[in-house]
């Protein structure tokens, strides 16, 4: 176990290694001169060439990567002259808002994927098999900016079921977790967590509507590669009720391989966020990189995307590691 | 079926819309602005008087266009990469297998995002981005066929014959492997509109006036609650059937390539 563990994370830092590089050359490449971006467009030489060496953009490239490493791990990601503030500072701002639209769509995704899909094995009826197999392409295929767009259209305009995009809705009195549902309920204010629960759930289901589709298919395929193995049949022959076959014998072996879907759904909500967060005005991350990109003020985008290749590298390992201990063969491959 | 219709429509749309629906998609008419779909214009018209639908007919000529462009790209790129590593082996193999990894690394849409930016906004680097994402899966594909039929006996007994690396990949390689591409293909074709229209929501792909499904939605956002709801919704209708569409043909070619896939059909 524990060589297993020292090779999948010494694979996974030199994965964070490459990326790094791949990340440098590629925001590196930006055609136009970054301190002349800075500096404004009626900046002359001598201004530019003062923040070009301020930038430390007239070294050699292997010591400007040296220096863009070390300062990313040493948590200074730049200055966002746009909003006059440090992009570490801006982004711990705006983490809780993501973060709790993220778990939220994860949770909508997971629980209504197992729901719908072991409810479908269950009944073991072709035509809902069928539909189920049409939901997860529908729910894959679609464009999550313009699915809450249509939430909006629908569930706020013409229904008025749900508010518009105001974002998070009233925040709660006390901060503890960042999460205003949390944080309402840690209050003991159960009609603040209802309000933001109603503010959530629009975007949420958007952001959810993907993953929800990648888990089904995942599930879907594991539960009848399942179904048709001879334990299976054994445990019929022997009698035992349909209902204990499946959810005892079942549905615990179609379980894991889910697991493996981790950073794929990570990197849905990754990419969804900013995506479905600017529709709703969602004060988080999300809406600060599309403000980020509109204003080429890229200090933020790059430190968003330096961060999500740390992410998704780190949730793979989990996931790998996660897996290797419940799976013994996994390890010993 | 239902996904060659659909997509049987959209490219009919993309390929004689123009000659059946001979409006200007750039001509400005402000006093025609925000006309809801009627019979002389099936979309509506946007907020300069611009008629949706020749906007929609030429932003899927521009979606399907590069995205069949990024996904011959990426198979030619990612698989000569994959083949060449699986034969080749060694250090070769080593490199470009780590370099995969680094791109692997990135959320897809990130990291298309990342090149869009760094390249400078503009359907070219969108498209770039877009195929370097793709690059990695091709590779695998092809470098782990490869793998897996250099083992079979005939191919080694060709090898023992004295045939050449070409000859291995041309006459008994490559001939095996069509079927797994096709159907990767036909999954990154649907990849790369949802992502670059995804690309264009966020102001980094085609530029305007020229128009775009993506950057579409985003000029429809604000309009999209005071009642002009045809203005977003068609060009996402448009990503979503094509995307959908595509999706529906590779798990169909799987069905039919793949014998153990299409027994799991049936329950």
């Amino acid at each position: 176990m524990i060589n297993f563990l020292l090779a999948r994370i010494g694979s996974a830092i030199i994965t964070i290694f490459g990326a790094s590089i791949l990340a440098f050359v590629i925001l590196r490449a930006v055609p136009t001169n970054p301190a002349r971006l800075i500096a404004g467009p009626f900046a002359n030489d001598e201004v530019i060439a003062q923040v070009t060496s301020q930038l430390g953009l007239d070294k050699p490239l292997f010591v400007q990567y040296f220096d863009y490493i070390v300062s990313f791990f040493a948590g200074d990601w730049g200055f966002s002259y746009s909003a006059g503030q440090p992009v570490l500072s801006q982004i711990v701002q705006r983490l809780p808002a993501s973060a709790e639209l993220a778990l939220y769509a994860f949770l909508f995704a997971f629980i209504g994927a197992v729901f719908v899909t072991v409810l479908v094995s269950f009944l073991a009826s072709k035509w809902l098999d069928r539909l189920l197999r049409l939901l997860s392409f529908i729910s894959v295929g679609v464009p999550p900016f313009w699915l809450a767009l249509l939430f909006l259209m629908v569930f706020f305009e013409q229904l008025g079921w749900f508010p518009g995009p105001v974002g998070r809705g009233p925040a709660p009195g006390s901060v503890h977790t960042g999460l205003f549902t949390i944080d309402y309920l840690i209050a003991g204010n159960f009609s603040g967590f209802a309000t933001a629960l109603h503010h959530l759930a629009l975007p949420a289901l958007a952001l959810a509507l993907g993953p929800f589709g990648y888990l089904v298919r995942l599930l879907r395929a594991n539960l009848l590669d399942i179904v048709n193995e001879p334990f299976v049949t054994v445990l019929h022959a022997k009698g035992v009720a349909p209902v204990s076959t499946h959810f005892q014998h079942i549905l615990p072996n179609a379980f894991l391989p889910t697991l493996t879907a981790g950073g794929l759904i990570l990197a849905q909500l990754l990419g969804g966020s900013v995506l479905v967060e600017r529709i709703f005005v969602w004060p988080g991350i999300g809406t600060l990189v599309i403000d980020g990109i509109l204003r080429q003020d890229y200090a933020v985008v790059q430190a968003f995307i330096m961060l999500s290749a740390i992410i998704y590298i780190g949730v793979n390992l989990l996931v790998d590691i996660l897996y290797g201990y419940v799976d013994p063969r996994v390890r010993r491959s | 079926m239902v996904g060659v219709v659909m997509f049987a429509i959209i490219i009919f749309i993309a390929v004689f819309g123009r000659l059946l629906w001979p409006v200007d998609p750039l001509r400005v008419d402000i006093l025609g602005s925000l006309l809801p779909p009627s019979l002389e214009h099936p979309m509506g018209t946007d907020d300069v008087g611009r008629d949706v639908f020749a906007r929609f007919i030429q932003g899927a000529q521009v979606s399907i266009g590069v995205a069949i462009g990024v996904t011959i790209a990426g198979t030619l790129i990612g698989g000569t990469l994959g083949l060449l590593a699986g034969l080749v082996g060694g250090w070769f193999d080593t490199i470009v297998s780590r370099t995969m990894d680094a791109i692997l690394a990135f959320p897809p849409l990130i990291l298309a995002m990342a090149v869009a930016i760094g390249l400078g906004p503009g359907i070219v680097s969108a498209a770039l981005g877009v195929i370097l994402a793709a690059i990695p899966w091709y590779f695998r594909l092809l470098r782990s066929e490869v793998l897996r039929l250099r083992t079979l006996m005939y191919v080694e007994s060709a090898q023992a014959l004295g045939a050449s690396s070409f000859r291995l990949i041309r006459l008994h390689i490559l001939p095996q492997t069509t079927s797994t591409i096709f159907i990767q293909a036909s999954s990154v074709f649907s990849f790369s509109i949802l992502t670059l229209a995804a690309l264009g929501f966020v102001g980094l792909g085609i530029q305007p006036p020229t128009p775009e499904w993506g950057t579409m939605i985003t000029e429809g956002l604000a309009y999209a609650l005071t009642g002009q709801w045809w203005l977003g919704f068609f060009p996402g209708l448009g990503i979503f059937m094509l995307a959908v569409s595509a999706n529906l043909i590779a798990d169909r070619l799987r069905d039919i390539y793949d014998p153990k896939s299409g027994a799991r059909l049936s329950l």
